[in-house]
C-alpha cells in the first residue's frame, strides 16, 4: 500500500485512485504516518493562511472543499500559487505534497 | 514652513488652512490637532484619544455612513487613515490610495507589485498597516522590504529603498508594519520570528530614502546577551518588530515592542534569549538601543511583546510621571518609567496560568509549573493561547477617565514542544514547531472589550464578544470608544459604562483602526472594513468560518436633519 502510493505519485489518475484507496485506509499506520506528517508540512507552511485544521474565514480557500478528484488542480495551484497564494515548488518535495494532500483529504468535508 | 508646535496647532485648528508639509514639529503637534490625522496611533504617544466632542452619548444614535469606497483586494484592511487637508491616505499590501476625505472620490491610486515567493514568509495576515507622512510625501513599507516615498498630491514615486542585507523573503524577513518618522528619520521594523530571521528596527533618511542605521534586536555572536542563547540558536533567534512604536519629543526617546523568538518551541534555546519579548527605548536619530525591558525570557508561546507601548503622565503614588504602557499578549498589562524603563506595575488583564505575577524588583515573571512543563515537553494547559491576551491590535488610553480600552482574547491552548527543529534562515520556525488545540471557558465568548486600570490590570468593565476584535479602538473626549467586531459592526460603546450605544453593520470583518478628524465645524470617524489577518487567518475560531471579505473604507458622521 505505501509502495503503491508513493509509485503514483508521478500523474494525476493514479493519484486520483491512490487517494481513493487512502481515503478508504485511512487507520493503517503508513496511511497515519502519511497524515501526520502531512500535518507538520501543513502547519509550517501552510496553516498560516488556510487557519488552524483547517478551519479560516473563507478568505483565503477553504481546502476541505477540495475533492479526491481535484489531485490535479492541487499539485498544480500549490507548485505555481494562485493569486496570493505563493508557489511552493522550489521549497517543497513531492513527497512533502503529497503527505500534506493526505493531511488534507483526511479532513475533507466530501472524503 | 517652520513653526512652533503650539502655532501650527492654532493655525490648524482655527482656519483648517492647508499647509504645504508635514514638518517634524507638525507631527509633534499631531495629537492635539483635530483637523488632521498625522502621525499613526493619532499622535507620538499612540494613546488614540481624540479631544473632539460633536459626536457624543447622546447623538451617537444618530450616526451614519457619508461614503464608503472599495479598496478592491479580499485580504486584511489592517490600515491606519491618515488624514491632511481633506485627503485620506490609506494602505492594503499592495495599494496605495488618496482619498477625498468629504466625498469619498478617489484622487489617486497605485498599485505595488511583489514577487508572489515574498508571502511564504508572511505568517500573520496579507496587509500593510499605514503609512506615514512627511513634507509633501507618503512613505510605507511594502511586503518585499522595501520603502517606497510618493507625491502625496499625485502618488508618483519620489524614492524607493530596499532594507540592506541579509534582509530578503528568503531569510524570513517581511513587512507589513507602518513606519513612524521622526525628525526626518523613517523607523520600520520587520517581521519574521516565524522564519527563523534575526529580527532588527532600522531608520532611514525621510528625504531621500538613504539607509541610515540598524539595530538588532538579537545580538551578534560575543556581542552582550548572545550569552543567553545555547548553542548557535541566536543566529535564527527571531525577535521581530513588526508593530509601530511611539516617540517622546521630550526624553527624544522611541518606544518599540519586541517580537518573540525563534522557533516557538523552546528546547533548544536555553536561556533568556534577549532581546526577544522586550520594549525598547531608541534613539531616534542613531538607532542607539537606551534602555530595554524583557517581559516574558525563554518564552515557549509566542508572547511577542509587540503591542504598541502607550505614552501617557498619570498619578503614580500621588505624583505624576511619564509611563510606557504595554498590554501585552503574555496578558500582563506593564507600565514603565519612560526615562529608564524602570518596573512601576504590572499585573494580569485576562486568564493567565503560565505565571503568577511579575517580581517588582526583577522584572521577571513568576512562573509556574505550566510554563516549567512546556518547557520540558510536557504537555500542558496554557492561558492565554499564543493569540495571546492581545495582539497587534492597539489599545487606546484616555487622559479623562485615565482608562486603557484594550480588545482582549478569551482563549486557552494545550501545548506540548516535542523534539525541537533545526533551523536555517528562512526556514519556519512557528506553529509546526509545537503541538497545540484551541481550549474555551465558554466558545461563545472569545474575548472582551474591557476598560482597563493601568496600575492595578483591574476592569471597570467587561463587554463580551463572540469572537475577540481585531480592531483597535479609540476614544474620545465625550467618553465614546469605537471599534470593530470580527463579523463587521462598527460599534460605539459607553466608556464609562461598555454599553454597546452604536453599531453599525458594514460589508465584512473589521480589523482596521478607527480614527475621527473634523472639517468644516463637522466631526467624521474612519475605520477600514475588511476581514483577514492573523486570527481570522490562522485561529480556525469556528464562529468566523465564511465571512465575507472584501476592504472598504468607511466615514460616518452625525445625520444632518
Ligand atoms: C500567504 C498565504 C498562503 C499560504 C502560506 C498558503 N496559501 Fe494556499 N491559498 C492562499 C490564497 C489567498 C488562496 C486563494 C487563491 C485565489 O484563488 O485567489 C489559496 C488557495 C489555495 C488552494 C486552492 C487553489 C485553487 O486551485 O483554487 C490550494 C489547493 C492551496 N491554497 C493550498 C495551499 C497549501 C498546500 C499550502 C502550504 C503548502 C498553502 N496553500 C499555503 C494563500 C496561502
Amino acid at each position: 500500500m505505501h509502495h503503491l502510493i508513493t509509485f503514483a505519485c508521478g500523474a494525476g489518475i493514479c493519484l486520483a485512485s491512490a487517494s481513493a484507496l487512502l481515503a478508504q485506509d485511512n487507520s493503517s499506520p503508513e496511511a497515519q504516518a502519511k497524515i501526520e506528517a502531512g500535518e507538520s508540512v501543513y502547519n509550517n507552511n501552510c496553516e498560516n493562511c488556510h487557519g488552524d485544521q483547517l478551519v479560516n474565514t473563507g478568505q483565503t480557500f477553504d481546502l476541505r472543499r477540495l475533492t479526491a478528484g481535484d489531485r490535479a488542480r492541487f499539485d498544480n495551484s500549490v507548485r505555481n500559487g494562485k493569486n496570493q497564494m505563493p508557489p511552493w515548488k522550489d521549497v517543497l518535495s513531492n513527497e512533502e505534497i503529497d503527505q500534506v494532500w493526505s493531511y488534507i483529504r483526511s479532513k475533507a468535508y466530501q472524503k | 514652513m517652520k513653526r512652533s508646535a503650539f502655532a501650527g496647532a492654532m493655525i490648524l485648528a482655527l482656519s483648517g488652512v492647508s499647509s504645504l508639509a508635514q514638518t517634524s514639529q507638525d507631527l509633534k503637534a499631531a495629537g492635539g490637532t483635530t483637523g488632521d490625522v498625522l502621525v499613526y496611533g493619532m499622535g507620538y504617544s499612540g494613546q488614540r484619544f481624540s479631544p473632539l466632542t460633536q459626536i457624543n452619548k447622546e447623538n451617537v444614535s444618530r450616526l451614519v455612513p457619508v461614503w464608503a469606497y472599495s479598496l478592491a483586494d479580499l485580504q486584511g484592511g489592517e490600515g491606519f487613515p491618515l488624514v491632511k487637508d481633506g485627503v485620506i491616505y490609506v494602505t492594503t499590501h499592495n495599494a496605495t490610495v488618496a482619498v477625498d476625505a468629504l466625498s469619498g472620490k478617489q484622487i489617486w491610486r497605485v498599485i505595488h507589485e511583489y514577487p508572489p515567493e515574498t508571502l511564504r514568509v508572511v505568517c500573520c495576515g496579507i496587509v500593510n498597516r499605514g503609512a506615514a507622512i512627511y513634507e509633501g510625501m507618503i512613505i510605507r513599507a511594502l511586503m518585499d522590504d522595501r520603502l517606497v516615498a510618493l507625491d502625496s498630491a499625485t502618488g508618483k514615486e519620489i524614492w524607493t529603498a530596499k532594507s540592506p542585507d541579509p534582509v530578503t523573503h528568503a531569510n524570513g524577513y517581511a513587512m507589513t508594519g507602518a513606519p513612524l518618522i521622526v525628525d526626518g528619520v523613517v523607523i520600520i521594523g520587520v517581521a519574521g520570528a516565524e522564519y527563523s530571521h534575526r529580527g532588527l528596527v532600522e531608520g532611514y533618511d525621510a528625504k531621500t530614502g538613504k539607509h541610515l542605521w540598524r539595530l538588532y534586536t538579537i545580538p551578534a555572536e560575543g556581542e552582550p546577551g548572545s550569552e543567553t542563547w545555547e548553542g548557535d540558536s541566536h543566529q535564527t533567534g527571531g525577535g521581530s518588530s513588526w508593530v509601530t512604536g511611539t516617540y517622546d519629543a521630550e526624553l527624544d526617546l522611541v518606544y518599540w515592542g519586541i517580537g518573540n523568538p525563534a522557533p516557538w518551541n523552546p528546547r533548544a534555546r536555553k536561556g533568556d534569549n534577549l532581546f526577544t519579548n522586550s520594549i525598547f527605548a531608541i534613539r531616534p536619530k542613531t538607532g542607539e538601543r537606551v534602555w530595554y525591558y524583557q517581559a516574558t525570557p525563554q518564552d515557549p508561546f509566542d508572547y511577542d511583546a509587540v503591542q504598541t507601548p502607550v505614552i501617557a503622565t498619570i498619578n503614580v503614588d500621588g505624583n505624576p510621571r511619564k509611563i510606557v504602557m504595554q498590554a501585552n499578549r503574555s496578558g500582563f498589562l506593564y507600565v514603565l518609567d519612560a526615562k529608564d524603563g524602570r518596573l512601576i506595575a504590572a499585573n494580569a488583564y485576562g486568564k493567565v496560568n503560565w505565571a503568577d505575577g511579575v517580581d517588582r524588583e526583577t522584572g521577571r515573571p513568576l512562573t509556574t509549573d505550566v510554563f516549567k512543563g512546556a518547557l520540558e515537553g510536557r504537555t500542558v494547559t496554557v492561558w492565554p493561547s499564543v493569540s495571546g491576551v492581545t495582539n497587534w491590535q492597539h489599545m487606546s488610553f484616555s487622559p479623562q477617565t485615565g482608562m486603557l480600552y484594550i480588545n482582549t482574547i478569551h482563549v486557552g491552548m494545550t501545548y506540548q514542544a516535542p523534539e525541537p527543529p533545526k533551523l536555517a534562515p528562512g526556514k519556519p520556525s512557528g506553529a509546526g514547531t509545537v503541538k497545540r488545540t484551541t481550549v474555551t471557558e465558554d466558545p461563545n465568548v472569545r474575548g472582551f472589550l474591557k476598560a482597563v486600570d493601568p496600575l492595578t490590570g483591574k476592569s471597570k468593565w467587561e463587554t463580551p464578544y463572540r469572537s475577540p476584535n481585531f480592531s483597535s479602538t479609540m476614544v474620545t473626549a465625550s467618553n465614546l470608544v469605537f471599534t470593530g467586531v470580527m463579523t463587521g459592526e462598527f460599534q460605539a460603546l459607553d466608556a464609562d459604562t461598555g454599553k454597546i450605544l452604536w453599531s453599525f453593520q458594514t460589508p465584512s470583518g473589521i480589523v482596521g483602526q478607527p480614527i475621527t478628524w473634523e472639517r468644516n465645524g463637522k466631526q467624521y470617524v474612519t475605520v477600514m472594513s475588511g476581514i483577514g489577518g492573523v486570527y481570522a487567518q490562522r485561529a480556525g475560531d469556528p464562529n468566523l468560518e465564511n465571512l465575507p471579505t472584501g476592504v472598504s473604507l468607511w466615514t460616518f458622521a452625525l445625520f444632518d436633519k
